[in-house]
């Protein structure tokens, strides 16, 4: 996976449960509609909790990143296919 | 027969490969390697599709390549790891508080006193599989037998995704050809002893007399005896009934060999702080170092020295790991370097009365303060800065709370 790090505008469904599901994201000024996210995971740096989500739009895997601390979204990498 | 207990053992298939398989889904149902981060490519696990080839742990990755050419490397993820192992054991303690984590991705049930709220073990087994699926989407095969060792060998006997039950009954007959290198705390080495005995399955081990065994093996050889008959009384400890840590310790392949003294002390360095940051995390000190060291031949060796007072500066632990170092003459290229204290003791904060030693106190409590907050190393020792930071490899220690609960990178 290509490590980018780079900070996006991501919209989320915040459901009950602390369940976050992220819909779509703008990278590169194009919008990709997320069609599955196969893997969620969290960890923290420092403490700030972070959510990791492994996601695809049905062409390329991307992995998104947010950081509850500061609420911002990150695309972390891509794995283009 | 009745069950006296009643023991679950629960190994996740090929974890780290089958996490990546989910991540990834153009991975799965294809042969993959995952591989450390270092730039070093030894292999830490593979999936099930690889092993087919004969792909295997520890094997680097041009043999690896050789033997499937297709291979897919994947850079392992260790938080992902830890995260998923951490949910995965909180299911299973949904199920009996007696859960002991055996490493990241085994663990131990006793399930003794739950079938009443739960039914069989079996369809305890069945509950919990269904829940690490639905969850996560991985697979783990299960050993039910009436203790750890047993448990322990049934897990093993179908994978991926097995159940499979050793009953009291059974015991005797499952054990008469298993051989004994299958049993978990027989090794290479024990089994070329035992061989010498002509003993190789565990009927053989189990029949064979027990004086010779001990006056061979001293208690080794009772237990061994036991073993082979199956008897296993440790009972399941869960982690907070568990001895006391008696270490903090961490070492480091390092990404190249080295024989540079500088590079050797940025390394004891960064393990010092690593060390230290856990100890005060923890409020532990310890009164003895250790400094391990492992050449390029694989050759490996420690070397300890307590000092007068407990220690959990990070300075003054990399000043120790320095003297240590000073007194080795060392032969061959560097592979690996690790940092230990151990003898530990709680350690409540009090201020030093001397000026130098309250300055190092209050700096130390400052960096601490900087790193809680933004993660660790945001804040360090200005010959570190532009290192990669933290430990790379999952510890078989690593526990999901407590002082083992290292962070990896």
């Amino acid at each position: 996976m290509q490590r980018l790090a780079e900070r996006i505008k991501v919209a989320a469904v915040f459901a009950p449960g602390c369940q976050i599901k992220p819909v779509w994201f703008e990278w590169r000024r194009q919008k990709h509609a997320i069609t599955e996210m196969s893997y969620f995971w969290k960890d923290c740096c420092g403490d700030a909790t972070r959510l990791h989500f492994a996601v695809s739009d049905g062409n390329n895997l991307f992995e998104l990143m947010f950081n509850a601390s500061d609420q911002n979204w990150t695309l972390e990498g891509v794995e283009e296919r | 027969m009745d069950w006296p207990r009643i023991i679950l053992h629960i190994d996740m298939n090929a974890f780290f490969a089958s996490v990546e398989q989910q991540s990834n889904p153009e991975l799965r149902g294809k042969p993959i390697a995952v591989i450390g981060a270092a730039k070093r490519t030894v292999i830490t696990t593979c999936s099930y599709e690889a092993r087919a080839f004969g792909v295997k742990t520890g094997m680097n990755s041009w043999e690896a390549r050789q033997k499937c050419p297709h291979l897919i490397f994947v850079v392992g993820n260790n938080r992902k790891y830890t995260y998923t192992s951490t949910q995965i054991i909180n299911i299973m303690r949904e199920y009996t508080p007696l859960v002991q984590v055996f490493s990241i991705d085994e663990a131990f049930l006793d399930v003794t006193g739950c079938l009443s709220l739960f039914g069989s073990a079996e369809r305890i087994s069945h509950l919990i599989k269904a829940r690490i699926k639905e969850q996560m989407g991985l697979t783990c095969s299960i050993g039910i037998a009436p203790n750890k060792l047993l448990a322990k060998l049934a897990s093993d006997m179908q994978k991926p995704d097995g159940l499979t039950i050793i009953a009291p009954q059974d015991v005797a007959k499952v054990l008469e050809r298993v051989p004994i290198g299958d049993l978990c705390g027989i090794g290479k080495k024990m089994q070329q002893h035992l061989s010498r005995f002509g003993i190789k399955t565990c009927g053989e081990l189990g029949r064979f007399p027990v004086d010779v065994l001990k006056r061979n093996f001293g208690i080794t050889g009772e237990q061994l005896h036991y073993m082979g008959q199956g008897i296993d009384n440790t009972p399941v400890i869960p982690d907070e009934e568990a001895e006391e840590v008696k270490s903090v310790g961490h070492s480091t392949t390092l990404e190249k060999d080295i024989t540079e003294r500088r590079e050797i002390l940025m390394y004891l360095l960064q393990l010092s702080e690593m060390v230290g940051r856990r100890a005060r995390k923890y409020k532990v000190a310890g009164k003895t170092v250790t400094l391990t060291v492992r050449y390029q031949d694989f050759t490996t060796f420690s070397k300890q020295e307590s000092r007068e007072s407990f220690i959990n500066n990070s300075e003054e632990i990399y000043q120790a790991a320095v003297k240590i170092l000073d007194s080795i003459e060392l032969t061959q290229a560097i592979r690996l370097l690790g940092v230990k204290i151990s003898n530990l003791r709680s350690h409540t904060e009090q201020l030093p009365l001397f000026p130098a030693e309250r300055k190092k106190a209050l700096l130390a409590n400052a960096m601490d303060d900087v790193n809680n907050k933004f993660g660790d190393f945001a804040v360090t020792f200005g010959s570190l800065l532009g290192r990669d930071s933290g430990s790379k490899v999952i510890s078989p220690a690593w526990r999901p709370e407590g002082l083992r609960n290292v962070d990896v990178d």
